[in-house]
């Protein structure tokens, strides 16, 4: 039996600073994953820095995180590829920390499995505010849908397989997309499941949700995700 | 009952023939379709209709049990424009992800004829070394 092509999707914007090591670091690895760095509309050089290492793909206009990711499910599956894996590009997944992912599918095939910084590894820091948003985001879903069990469900390291690429091709959210397609998924029924994963501090740039912008997030997403429960499921 | 003063039913008359001749000009050269048009319209008719027609305004106000007729009128505006505005936010949605749609394929197909482009050009300068 073939080993399965594993697509490691970077979504980045402005991340000039970052990527080319990212790109190293993959490659570094040797199990064979391939890549597509998606660049939503930076106005740096990410691309052209991007492109000397890896497939690339430049939106012609900044559609988010969510757009952005959504284009690399599209290419994975008009490539044919088994898995992929959403990974940040300001390097704050470490890519050895991919085979865990995989490991854990094959252990117990969810169609989503998230890479986690507080399961079992409480060593990852953010501030108060963040940690506490992502719990209530985490009780919130384990609530409302019964099989659920995540710890992390803002966590941007993520492996999804072929049912979940299909279903994420046509349904994607584009705001707060971490949390809210786990939802969308619990809700079509998709198995979920969790390993620990050690997450680096960024090193380049700065995140987006500062002050009190994790608040009005989890606010919003709590919202999505109980529209979500009462939502009917999407025709497949 | 009051009837609606001359000087009245000409500023409202010249604010309704304007607009109308502005949106059916807009119609023509297939700036609006014609369901905006129909919509748009009933600003300029319905106070028209209020201002020529005093009576059936009073003859409302008192059906709906509303003190004054201009309630009536704005009320009538206001659910008016709602539904084109309910509409409209509507279509936005479903123009944003076609267009959201449309950039992530049209992105990819870049990608993907840059990347045979790059093939090529490989190959031919392979081809022109041996």
């Amino acid at each position: 039996m073939s080993a399965p092509r594993v697509l490691i999707i970077i979504p980045c914007y402005n991340e000039q600073g970052a990527i080319a090591a990212l790109l190293e670091e993959i490659s570094g690895c040797q199990q064979g994953y391939e890549t597509i760095v998606v660049d939503d509309g930076s106005e740096d050089a990410t691309f052209q820095i991007a492109s000397r290492f890896s497939p690339t793909v430049k939106l012609l206009r900044n559609l988010g995180i969510g757009g952005a990711v959504q284009t690399g499910i599209r290419y994975a599956q008009s490539n044919g590829f088994d898995f992929c894996v959403q990974i940040d590009g300001d390097g704050q997944h470490p890519p050895r920390e991919i085979s865990k992912l995989l490991e854990a599918y094959r252990k117990i095939p969810s169609s989503i499995v998230i890479g986690s910084r507080y399961l079992q590894n409480d060593t990852f820091r953010s501030t108060w505010v963040r940690r506490f948003g992502g719990q209530a985001i985490a009780w919130t879903l384990n609530t409302l849908f019964s099989q659920s069990a995540v710890t992390d469900p803002t966590s941007g390291m993520r492996l999804m397989d072929r049912k979940a690429i299909k279903f994420f091709v046509k349904h994607y959210p584009h705001d707060f997309p971490e949390p809210i397609s786990l939802a969308w998924a619990l809700k079509e029924g998709f198995a979920v499941g969790e390993v620990p994963v050690q997450m680096r501090a960024r090193e380049h740039g700065n995140s987006s949700i500062i002050g009190i912008k994790p608040i009005i997030y989890m606010l919003r997403v709590l919202g999505y995700i109980v529209l979500a429960r009462i939502m009917r499921a999407s025709p497949r | 009952m009051p009837a609606t003063a001359l000087k009245t039913v000409i500023v409202i008359t010249i604010f309704a023939i304007g607009y109308m001749f502005f949106i059916i000009r807009k119609t023509a050269r297939r700036q609006l379709d014609i369901y905006d048009l129909v919509m748009l319209s009933t600003v300029a008719i319905v106070p028209i209709v209020f201002a020529a027609f005093p009576q059936f305004a009073y003859w409302l106000a008192n059906i709906a049990g509303v003190g004054f007729p201009f309630v009536v009128m704005f009320g009538m505006l206001f659910a008016i424009l709602f539904i084109f505005v309910h509409r409209l936010t509507f279509k936005v949605h479903r123009l944003e992800s076609d267009n959201r749609l449309m950039v992530q394929e049209i992105s990819l197909l870049r990608q993907t004829l840059d990347h045979e482009e790059d093939k090529k050009n490989r190959i031919a300068q392979d081809g022109s070394i041996h």
